[in-house]
């Protein structure tokens, strides 16, 4: 390596031949080897740029922003219930009290009225079915 | 790619995108840090890099479980994103003139004390603040975000030798910015 490219990537890449371009730091140790001197005048000087510039520290990232980030992972999700789950357990609520609604009825109903009820056809089984929502259609993703 | 051929992120968005919590944890854990340091330093705006490390983050949420290890180093592909929202809010602010500039830090220290690190740092920063875009984002991804010089290269879609120009010509402003602070020992 001559003295012209060890400058000029003292110059791109600071005082640390430890960060040079991996392609360059053999050749670049040989010549600090040979120049000893000379390559340590030129790496203290880029070094001090180097010193300066790592002053400037990155703040930490905030616990909100990484539990926000991590909140909408697919995996945020999980602890969650789902939308369709709640559809499907407003359904099923909602059928249970249409049943609790037609026992009390019936409970209460004049004799007449249960007997009509007793004599009429059973609700099909899938009456209630509209109000719980299909896991396929679920969305809640 | 690593030199060993292996990427270290494959594995883990591997499982991130197979729903594993501990793997998402570790993710964000491994690279937010990463994300947001490249963003508040090139917009200069904290809030601003905030929301683009959310913004990378939900891309990374969105592809990690179609992530094809070998195709891409996983670290390169996201500073790739990082940098195009970062790209995106500058170009906005370029074709809006009259909107406020974000507030860069003090440069000075408070008269009453000497110069302490945190000092430096802010006149550290508001220097690379004051850089043409171009140098500060070689400098920022080659000697904050320790990226390699091909890639570097890659990711601003530049040759080598101008990567090592923008750098050069980059540190040198910043010396000359910084004169009082690197005097020579």
């Amino acid at each position: 390596m001559t003295e012209e490219r060890f400058r000029t990537l003292a110059d791109a890449h600071g005082g640390d031949i430890g960060r040079w371009p991996a392609a360059d730091q053999a050749a670049a140790r040989a010549f600090a080897a040979g120049q000893a001197m000379l390559a340590a005048q030129i790496l203290a000087e880029a070094g001090r740029l180097d010193v300066l510039l790592f002053a400037d520290r990155a703040v930490a990232p905030s616990a909100e922003l990484r539990e926000a980030i991590i909140a909408r992972a697919p995996t945020g999700r999980a602890g969650r219930p789902r939308r369709w789950a709640m559809g499907a357990g407003l359904g099923l609520g909602l059928a249970a009290a249409c049943a609790a609604g037609v026992a009390a009825g019936v409970l209460l109903a004049p004799p007449s009225v249960v007997r009509l009820l007793a004599g009429a056809p059973s609700p099909p089984a899938d009456d209630v079915s509209g109000l719980v929502a299909p896991a396929g259609q679920a969305g809640g993703v | 790619m690593t030199p060993g051929g292996a990427d270290p992120d494959d594995e883990l968005v591997a499982r991130a995108g197979r729903g594993d919590a501990a793997a998402v944890r570790a993710l964000v854990a491994r690279k937010l840090g990463r994300v947001l340091a490249l963003a508040e330093r090139l917009l200069g705006d904290a809030a601003e890099a905030e929301d683009v490390a959310q913004e990378t983050f939900l891309r990374v949420w969105r592809h990690a479980a179609a992530w094809r290890p070998g195709r891409a180093k996983f670290d390169t592909w996201l500073h790739r994103v990082a940098l195009n929202l970062c790209y995106d809010r500058l170009r906005r602010r370029r074709e809006r003139p009259t909107a406020e500039p974000p507030d860069q830090p003090d440069p000075g220290p408070a008269p009453d004390r000497g110069l302490e690190a945190e000092d430096v740092g802010r006149r550290v920063r508001a220097a690379l603040s004051a850089l043409p875009e171009r140098q500060r984002e070689a400098i920022v991804l080659c000697h904050y975000q320790a990226l390699g010089n091909i890639e570097a290269a890659g990711l601003m879609g530049v040759s080598v030798e101008a990567l090592e120009s923008l750098l050069a010509r980059g540190r040198r402003a910043l010396r000359g910015a910084l004169a009082d602070l690197a005097g020579p020992h």
